[in-house]
């Protein structure tokens, strides 16, 4: 259990922070400059706090009202950057033994764990990016951190390099039982890898709630979204390779089919991803149309904006709303009013598989 | 025209000096830098002038505050009197004059050297337990090395130029205090204009050389940045 | 552009501003130890005549050397015959117009404070430093040297000898008890009351001192011919003896 009681002046706004997480790993999402990084400084004590408590457990790190501050160096808070920030000077092995100070069983146990034995004589310049990453990791948990914080850590990693970090980042999360912040902008990393996601914007909790239903909240701002306005949670029920598709079973029953995908194993629990652009909307039944999924339903809400409108359609009443994006003009020339009747159609190649149930994430990112 | 022996014993004893007062401010300026990276506001400005003060002052102004200070009347001339210690008119007297008027030079090299180095990584140093003096001989210091040479070198070359400050503490007693600035002074005081203008080519040599070092090793200083 | 008007006004009165021109300017090069007895008789002979004189003491080499690299003097006060020759041979000087006008004395001086014993020359052996204006070019330290020399304790001391820029500057490196002692001209020595006369150097085993004055360049102006005519004068011979010069018969 982390509580989290911070106030922190910022350029624009100030960081007003309150929050209780439990321990595993939380997701702190937001739009840029929402403040994230500033969170990690200050629980990391390389910002110092203008009010407020911050407490592992029942051992205060930060309490203003008592005149506590512990240094950074007391509080035993594992920190990894976005680039990795391993010491130039020195090679991996000491880079990971930096604060391992005879930890040396520890620093072994990561070093194993992370797969990076046979890099250690190297230097940070010889390493690749993912290596880096890796030693970063291991540094932090050489120290035995009660709370590791990881800053956006794969967001200097193109995609494939992405996928193959994320087991490692699993196996910490399932082998050390530290509880991790983990900033991300990234919906699969935080649908992978979270059991709670922390939404900040400008510098205030927007909301606190489990992954998929915090992001599929209708409401929530777009750029929190990570510009991703359909969640669906289902299970892979069939490959059809003639087809070209892996058909999927959502909630009550309807099929989505996605781009064939044979590794996914069946029964295997996944998350898909529907941009609201990519759907497509027709006020008659679809027919002869190429796109392989099309819905039926009726229109609950639209929201003109000033270049597009949205609409939020109920499909399923055990499915959230979906949301479909067209222009203002379409709107108009289609008359569609709330309780119209509507089909949407969505391409499988639209469809992105952001999560599957082994916890490999897919690219889906904004 | 060849330099003769008495000429390279003069070049000897520049270099030797200035090789000495140069160790001598090496920690201490370093130590100041580590002190001024730590300072800030009013604080700060105060300590940077102070320690600034020898790069604008005339040397002989400095020569003369040195000059008081060591006197054998003084509270400091008086007690290295009694240790049998004579720094006025003495080589410890060139030694303190020209590292006095080099440390600043180093100090600043120093300083920059050490607030070029990414201070996310002094940070990530301060996670990983240490304490700030840890941070700075396990991380800044190893990584601003190279700036601190350049300013060492740096300092080096000023040293053996060092003229007022040293004439008026030290006096200018060939054989004893005759560094090769003093010399050519000497040299022409007493119509010896030629001798005056090899040690002067020496002189020019020594500090192109100098410089030369420093600039190089400030080129192939990288901006110390996280891996 | 504007301009920070006031100090810039200010500066250029401060820079530009000066006495009145009345009278001419006398720029006169002397000895070091002329400095004070010449101050008085400059100062007597500014507020009669309304002339301006500008003196530049120092060591009497090194006033010849500027002179002989171009510096614009009018008279030139020697303490020694040799930097006069030295003029005179490069023409900066026409040997009918020199005058040898005065004389001085050495002495041996301690810090006021010190219990040194020194009665006589055998005693300065058992010096570790001695002040004297450089040996080796200013007329003070070479009549030191030649006296030294006479009295045979130039070998053993000659390495001991901290050399200054002239003649008042060992008088001062004496007088901050930075050096244990040192040899300076009587009228030096008389200037000041943080030294004490050790021993005079007796005349006997003293080499002659004689100071020479005269024009440079042959063709003084006549605000120089008047000064010159004044430093030669009677009244002028007071103040010398006054101060402790010995000033030698004219001839």
């Amino acid at each position: 259990m982390i509580s989290l009681d911070v106030e922190l002046p910022l350029a624009r706004f100030p960081l007003r922070v309150a929050a209780r997480l439990s321990a595993g790993v939380t997701a702190v999402m937001g739009p840029s400059g929402a403040g994230k990084t500033s969170l990690l400084d200050a629980i990391a004590g390389l910002r110092q706090v203008a009010r407020g408590r911050i407490a592992i457990e029942e051992d205060a790190l930060v309490d203003t009202a008592a005149g506590l501050s512990l240094a950074p160096a007391r509080r035993r808070v594992g920190y990894v950057p976005q680039e990795a920030g391993l010491f130039p000077h020195l090679s991996a092995r000491d880079n990971v033994l930096f604060g391992a100070r005879g930890r040396a069983a520890e620093a072994a146990h990561a070093i194993e764990a992370l797969e990076i034995g046979h890099l250690l004589d190297r230097y940070p310049s010889s390493l690749s990016g993912g290596e880096k990453q890796r030693v970063a990791l291991a540094r932090a948990l050489a120290i035995r951190p009660r709370l590791l914080l990881l800053d956006e850590p794969l967001a200097a990693l193109d995609v494939g390099l992405r996928e193959r970090i994320v087991p490692y980042l699993l196996r910490i999360r399932d082998e050390w039982s530290t509880p991790m912040l983990y900033v991300t902008h990234n919906v699969g990393e935080a649908l992978a890898l979270a059991g709670e996601v922390l939404l900040l914007e400008e510098g205030k909790v927007e909301a606190q709630g489990p992954p998929l239903s915090l992001l599929s909240t209708p409401g929530l701002s777009r750029e929190a979204r990570g510009g991703i306005e359909n969640l669906l949670a289902g299970r892979v029920a069939a490959h059809d390779a003639q087809g070209g598709v892996t058909r999927v079973r959502l909630a009550g029953g309807l099929a989505l089919s996605v781009p064939l995908s044979v590794d996914l194993a069946l029964e295997a629990p996944i998350t898909v991803a529907i941009r609201a652009e990519d759907v497509l909307v027709s006020t008659e039944p679809v027919r002869g149309l190429s796109a392989r999924n099309v819905y039926e339903g009726v229109v609950r809400g639209i929201e003109r904006g000033a270049a597009d409108a949205a609409l939020r359609c109920l499909v399923h009443p055990e499915l959230p709303e979906w949301v479909a994006r067209l222009t203002p003009a379409a709107v108009a020339e289609l008359g569609v009013v709330p309780g119209s009747a509507v089909w949407l159609a969505v391409k499988s190649h639209s469809v992105q598989v952001v999560s599957t149930g082994t916890g490999r994430p897919g690219a889906a990112r904004v | 025209m060849m330099p003769t022996r008495e000429e390279w014993a003069v070049v000897l004893f520049t270099l030797r000096v200035a090789a000495l007062g140069t160790a001598v401010i090496l920690p201490l300026g370093v130590t100041a830098a580590a002190l001024l990276t730590r300072s800030r506001g009013a604080a700060r400005s105060l300590l940077e002038t102070a320690l600034s003060l020898p790069l604008v002052l005339p040397p002989t102004a400095v020569g003369l505050l040195l000059l008081d200070a060591f006197a054998r009347r003084s509270a400091l001339g008086s007690w290295l009197a009694a240790l049998g210690i004579q720094v006025a008119f003495d080589w410890k007297g060139v030694v303190i004059a020209t590292a006095v008027m080099s440390f600043p030079l180093l100090v600043r090299s120093a300083l920059v050297a050490f607030e070029e180095v990414d201070p996310r990584l002094v940070g990530l140093a301060r996670t990983l337990g240490c304490g700030p003096g840890e941070a700075f001989f396990r991380v800044t210091l190893p990584l601003a090395w190279r700036g601190v040479l350049a300013g060492t070198v740096l300092a080096f070359a000023r040293a053996l130029g060092e003229f007022g400050a040293t004439v008026m503490l030290a006096g200018n007693i060939p054989g004893r205090t005759q560094t090769l600035a003093l010399a050519i002074f000497h040299d022409t005081q007493t119509g010896r204009d030629d001798r005056a203008r090899v040690l002067a080519g020496i002189t020019a040599l020594l500090a192109f050389a100098a410089l030369w070092t420093a600039e190089a090793l400030g080129r192939r200083r990288q901006r110390r940045r996280a891996a | 552009m504007r301009l920070p008007w006031t100090p810039l006004v200010a500066l250029a009165a401060l820079l530009g501003g000066g006495p009145p021109a009345r009278g001419d300017e006398v720029t006169v090069f002397a000895a070091a130890s002329l400095a004070n007895v010449l101050g008085e008789i400059g100062k007597a002979f500014e507020a009669a005549s309304g002339h301006h004189i500008a003196f530049n003491f120092g060591g009497s080499n090194d006033l010849a050397r500027q002179i002989e690299a171009g510096a614009p003097a009018d008279l030139f006060f020697s303490a020694d015959q040799a930097q006069m020759d030295r003029l005179e041979k490069a023409g900066l000087v026409r040997p009918g117009q020199r005058a040898d006008v005065l004389s001085n004395q050495l002495v041996v001086i301690v810090p006021a404070s010190s219990t040194e014993r020194l009665s006589g020359p055998a005693d300065l052996a058992k010096l570790k430093r001695l002040a004297l204006a450089d040996p080796e070019a200013v007329p003070a330290g070479i009549y030191a040297r030649r006296y030294l020399e006479t009295v045979g304790l130039w070998p053993a001391l000659h390495d001991r000898v901290v050399p200054t820029l002239d003649v008042r500057a060992a008088l001062a490196a004496v007088e901050s008890e930075n050096v244990p002692a040192g040899i300076v001209y009587r009228t030096d020595a008389a200037l000041s009351k943080r030294v004490r006369v050790a021993f005079e150097v007796p005349r006997a085993s003293g080499p002659r001192i004689v100071y020479v004055l005269a024009p440079v360049g042959g063709a003084p102006t006549p605000a120089a011919r008047a000064l010159l005519a004044e430093l030669r004068s009677a009244r002028a011979a007071r103040v010398y003896e006054r101060h402790g010069f010995v000033v030698l018969a004219a001839h």
